[in-house]
C-alpha cells in the first residue's frame, strides 16, 4: 500500500514537472536551429536551457549573473561582418544560433532570457551608453530594482555585474524599454524594437 | 429602354462605383499616411526632447522649459512628462480650432492623433516617460485639400471616361442601330437591303438573316407584280389586235358612269364589222386578223386625241370607242372618218364592199348612265346603222327630267359653299369575316336649312357641272380637320379626295396648313383615300403628299381600283393600308389575277376592300375569292 502511495506521488511529480513549464527554446524550434546551424549549435541552446532551469528559482541576482555569464561567451563580431548591415538587432536564436554578434544582440538576448525567468520587463532597459575605454558607442542591458534605484550594469565587455556607479568607463546616455513604451494600442514604439518584435513572433533564426 | 441606355447606364454605374471605390481607398490610404505622419512627428520629437531632458538631470524647471520650447511650436496638441510612478510632472495641453475646414468635414472624418513616448533618463536613473501629441488641425487642412483634389480629378476622369464610353458605345452598337433601322422598315412594308454585314458575329448574323427575308418578300412582291401583268394582259387585252376586250370596259365604266365623275357624258360608238364569214373564205384566217389588226389601228388613231378614252374589242366583229367630253358632232365626224378608212382598207384586202362593210351606231351617253343603258342605247344605235343606208346612226340621250335647273342648283351650291352649309355623314366598312368595324368612310351632305337637305348623290353631280366640286372639298377639309368634334367619334374615319380636286396647285399648300395647325387635335384616325387613276401615275404631287400625310401619321387607301397600272411598284411606294375596288371587279377576276393581287398586297401589308356591295350572295361569292372586307349597303345585313 505504502509502495503505491510512492508510485502515485512520483508519477504526479513527473507530469508535473513536464508540464511545469514551457522551455525557452521550443522543440520545433531547435529542430530547425539543428537543422540550419548543425549540431553545436543545439548544444548551445541545450546549455542554454540547462542554465536557465537551474537558475529558475534563484534571486533576480543569481538569474542576472548566470544569464550574463552564459551570455558573455558568445563572441563579439560586428553586424557588418555577421549580416552584412550596419546595424542589425538579432533575436536570440540568430545570436546564440551563429554565436557570434555585436552589444545589441548580447542586450537583446540577455533581455529576453531574463524575462523568461520571470524578471518584469519594465525592471530592464536597453541603455545607450558611451565607452570612455573604447572612445565608441555602446550599449548595455541595466537593471533596475525599483525604479528610483541604482542599476546594476549587464554589459559584454565585463563578464561581472557592476552597480552603475561601479562603471565609470561608460556614459549613460539614453535609456529604453520598448515593452514600457508600447503600453495600450501602440503598434509602433521604436524602429529596431518594432523590428525586433516582429522577427521574434516569426521565429527568425 | 433601348438596349444603349441599358448598357450605358449600366456601364457609367460601374464606371461611378469604381471611380468612387478608388477615390474612397485614396482618401482612406491619404488619412492613414496623415495619422502616421502625425505620429513619426510626435515620436520624432519625444526622442529628441527625450535626449535634451536627459541633460537637465531631473531639474523640473529645466524640462519644463525644453517642454515649452517645443511646445510652442504650435505642432502638438499635447506634451507631458510622467515620473516613474505614474504622477505627472510637467503637462502642456490644448484644444485648438480647426479653421479653413468646413464643419462637415469635421464631423464626417475622424483623425485620432497616437501619442507617442520615449523614456526620459538623467544620468543612469530614469526620470519617467515623455509623452507627445501632435495637432491634427494640419492634418485636417490637409486631407481637407486631398478631398478637394481627389474630387476634382476623379469628376474630371468621370467626365471623360463617360463620354470616351459613350463614343465607344455608339461605334460598337452602331450595326445594332442600323438592324433597328431595318426592323422598322420591315414593319413599314419598305424593302431595305443592308449593305454595310457588321463585324460583330451577333449583328452580322442578324443583318444577314433580315437581308434574307426582306429578299425573299421582295421577290414575292416582284413575282406577283410579274404575275398580275401577265394576268392583266391574258384578261384585258385582244390578242389579235392588242385592243382592250369587253371585260376590260366593264370594269373601266363605272369610273365614267358616276355622279361625280370629271366627264359628265360624251360618246359611245359601237362598230361591227359584217360579212366577215365571206372574207374568211377568201382571205384565209390569216389575213381577216391582219384585217383587224389595221383596223383596230384607226381606232387607235381616231380616238388618240380625247383623254381617257377607251377602245376595246367586244367580241369578234364588233368594237366599243368610249369618249368622254365628245360632242356628238365631232363623233360624227369621227365615224365618218372611221367609216370612209375602214371601207378603204377592205377595198384595198379586195373584199366585196356589198358583204363586207362596216356599221356604226353612236350613243351620246351622260355619266348618269348606268353601264346597262349605256350598252342597251349602244346597241340600238348599232341595230339602227346595219339597217341604215350610210351604215351610221347617232342616238342621242334622254333629256332627263330636272328638278331644279342648272342655274338653281348653282346658286344653292355657292350659298352652301359662302355659309358652309355642308355636313358630315358616314357609313361603315366592315370585315363579315371577323366581324368587325374597319373604319367609317366620311360622305357630305348639303343642308340647306332645317328641312332641305340633298345628298352628295344629289348634288355632286351639278356642282361638277357648275365647276364647284373643288370649292366644295376645300370647304369639307378645312371643316374637318379644323372642326373635327363634328365627327363625333374617336374611331377610323376615311375621306375620298378627288384627283380634280388634289391636283390643284394650291390644295397642297391649304391640306399641309391645315395639318400643321390642327393634325395633332385631331380626336379620331383619319385615312386619306387617293384615286388609282392619279396614284398610279407617280406624279410629283402623289410624292408630295404621301410625305405631308406620313409627317402627320395620316394613312392613305386607294380607291376606283382595277389593276389596269403595268407596273405595281406604285404600291409599294406608296404603301397604302388599303385598295378599294368595284365588287364587281373582284368577282370577275380569275383566281389567277385575284392570287397575283393578294401576292403583293399581302408582301407590303395591304388590305383589299369591295365597295358597292348591295346583297348577301355578292358578299358570299366575294368570300370565296377570300375578299372579306366591304363596303356598301350589304354591310348593313351583317350581324356583328
Amino acid at each position: 500500500m505504502l509502495k503505491l502511495k510512492v508510485l502515485m506521488l512520483l508519477a504526479l511529480f513527473f507530469i508535473s514537472s513536464v508540464h511545469a513549464e514551457k522551455p525557452y527554446v521550443e522543440k520545433q524550434l531547435l529542430q530547425k536551429i539543428g537543422k540550419k546551424y548543425k549540431v553545436f549549435a543545439k548544444r548551445r541552446f541545450f546549455f542554454l536551457q540547462q542554465t536557465l532551469d537551474d537558475v529558475q528559482n534563484g534571486t533576480d541576482l543569481e538569474k542576472l549573473k548566470a544569464v550574463n555569464k552564459f551570455y558573455n561567451n558568445v563572441r563579439y563580431k560586428s553586424d557588418m561582418k555577421v549580416y552584412r548591415k550596419k546595424d542589425y538587432w538579432a533575436t536570440p536564436w540568430e545570436f546564440l544560433g551563429k554565436d557570434m554578434g555585436d552589444c545589441e544582440d548580447y542586450v537583446i538576448s540577455k533581455y529576453f532570457a531574463l524575462k523568461y525567468l520571470g524578471i518584469p520587463a519594465k525592471k530592464m532597459f536597453f541603455t545607450y551608453v558611451r565607452s570612455t575605454k573604447f572612445k565608441q558607442p555602446h550599449m548595455v542591458l541595466t537593471y533596475f530594482k525599483t525604479p528610483r534605484s541604482e542599476p546594476l550594469i549587464l554589459d559584454s565587455n565585463n563578464r561581472l555585474i557592476f552597480p552603475a556607479s561601479k562603471r565609470k568607463d561608460l556614459t549613460p546616455i539614453y535609456n529604453f524599454n520598448g515593452e514600457v513604451l508600447q503600453k495600450g494600442k501602440k503598434k509602433k514604439s521604436h524602429k529596431k524594437w518594432d523590428l525586433l518584435k516582429l522577427n521574434m513572433q516569426r521565429k527568425k533564426i | 429602354m433601348t438596349l444603349f441606355k441599358q448598357i450605358a447606364l449600366m456601364l457609367s454605374i460601374f464606371l461611378i462605383i469604381i471611380l468612387g471605390t478608388v477615390l474612397t481607398l485614396n482618401f482612406q490610404s491619404a488619412n492613414q499616411s496623415v495619422q502616421d505622419r502625425l505620429y513619426d512627428d510626435a515620436k520624432n520629437t519625444a526622442t529628441s526632447l527625450s535626449l535634451s531632458l536627459g541633460s537637465a538631470n531631473g531639474d523640473i524647471s529645466m524640462m519644463s522649459t525644453m517642454i515649452n520650447a517645443n511646445y510652442d511650436s504650435g505642432a502638438y496638441k499635447q506634451i507631458n512628462l510622467v515620473d516613474v510612478d505614474g504622477a505627472i510632472l510637467y503637462e502642456r495641453k490644448q484644444e485648438s480650432k480647426i479653421a479653413d475646414v468646413p464643419e462637415w468635414f469635421l464631423n464626417l472624418i475622424s483623425i485620432k492623433a497616437p501619442i507617442a513616448s520615449a523614456n526620459v533618463s538623467a544620468g543612469w536613473s530614469q526620470v519617467g516617460i515623455l509623452n507627445v501629441q501632435s495637432d491634427t488641425t494640419y492634418a485636417y487642412v490637409q486631407l481637407y485639400t486631398i478631398l478637394k483634389s481627389l474630387l476634382l480629378s476623379f469628376t474630371i476622369i468621370a467626365i471623360v471616361a463617360l463620354i470616351i464610353l459613350n463614343l465607344l458605345l455608339h461605334a460598337i452598337l452602331r450595326p445594332l442601330k442600323d438592324v433597328q433601322k431595318q426592323a422598322a422598315a420591315v414593319i413599314r412594308n419598305e424593302f431595305i437591303i443592308q449593305e454595310t454585314i457588321p463585324y460583330t458575329k451577333e449583328f452580322k448574323d442578324v443583318v444577314l438573316g433580315m437581308n434574307n427575308m426582306v429578299s425573299k418578300v421582295k421577290a414575292m412582291f416582284d413575282k406577283g407584280n410579274e404575275e398580275l401583268k401577265h394576268q392583266k394582259e391574258l384578261e384585258y387585252i385582244d390578242k389579235a389586235t392588242g385592243l382592250k376586250n369587253r371585260k376590260y370596259l366593264i370594269d373601266r365604266l363605272p369610273e365614267y358612269l358616276k355622279v361625280d365623275s370629271v366627264s359628265k357624258g360624251g360618246t359611245s360608238i359601237i362598230v361591227a364589222l359584217s360579212g366577215m364569214i365571206e372574207a374568211n373564205e377568201k382571205l384565209g384566217r390569216r389575213d381577216v386578223d391582219k384585217l383587224f389588226s389595221e383596223i383596230a389601228d384607226i381606232f387607235r388613231h381616231s380616238s388618240r386625241i380625247y383623254k381617257n378614252s377607251i377602245v376595246a374589242r367586244m367580241n369578234g366583229t364588233e368594237f366599243a370607242l368610249l369618249l368622254p367630253d365628245c360632242p356628238n358632232e365631232d363623233a360624227i365626224s369621227l365615224a365618218n372618218n372611221i367609216y370612209t378608212s375602214a371601207t378603204n382598207l377592205i377595198e384595198e384586202y379586195n373584199l366585196n364592199a356589198e358583204e363586207t362593210f362596216v356599221s356604226i351606231g353612236l350613243y351620246e351617253y351622260s355619266h348618269m348612265d348606268s353601264i346597262a343603258q349605256l350598252l342597251s342605247h349602244s346597241d340600238n344605235a348599232l341595230a339602227q346603222a346595219k339597217f341604215n343606208k350610210i351604215h351610221i346612226h347617232l342616238e342621242k340621250a334622254e333629256e332627263a327630267v330636272e328638278v331644279m335647273g342648272k342655274e338653281a342648283w348653282k346658286r344653292i351650291i355657292n350659298q352652301a359653299i359662302n355659309k358652309n352649309r355642308f355636313n358630315f355623314t358616314s357609313w361603315a366598312v366592315v370585315d363579315f369575316k371577323a366581324k368587325k368595324l374597319v373604319h367609317n368612310v366620311l360622305s357630305i351632305n348639303l343642308a340647306l336649312d332645317k328641312h332641305t337637305s340633298y345628298s352628295y348623290a344629289k348634288f355632286m353631280a351639278p356642282a361638277i357641272q357648275s365647276g364647284l366640286s373643288c370649292d366644295i372639298y376645300k370647304n369639307v377639309v378645312n371643316m374637318l380637320l379644323k372642326t373635327p368634334d363634328m365627327v363625333l367619334s374617336a374611331s377610323t374615319y376615311s375621306l375620298r379626295l378627288p384627283s380634280e380636286y388634289l391636283e390643284m396647285q394650291e390644295t397642297y399648300e391649304t391640306i399641309s396648313n391645315l395639318l400643321r395647325t390642327s393634325a395633332s387635335t385631331l380626336p379620331f384616325k383619319l385615312i386619306i383615300e387617293l384615286p388609282d387613276r392619279m396614284v398610279r401615275k407617280d406624279s410629283k404631287f402623289i410624292k408630295l403628299y404621301k410625305e405631308l400625310f406620313e409627317q402627320y401619321n395620316i394613312d392613305i387607301g386607294i380607291f376606283e381600283f382595277i389593276g389596269e397600272s403595268d407596273d405595281y411598284q406604285y404600291l409599294q411606294d406608296l404603301r397604302p393600308v388599303y385598295i378599294k375596288g368595284e365588287s364587281t371587279y373582284f368577282l370577275t377576276q380569275s383566281v389567277q389575277s385575284i392570287s397575283a393581287l393578294r401576292l403583293i398586297t399581302d408582301s407590303i401589308g395591304i388590305s383589299l376592300i369591295a365597295v358597292g356591295v348591295m346583297e348577301m350572295e355578292v358578299v358570299e361569292e366575294l368570300a370565296k375569292k377570300h375578299i372579306s372586307i366591304i363596303q356598301g349597303r350589304a354591310t348593313e345585313l351583317i350581324e356583328f
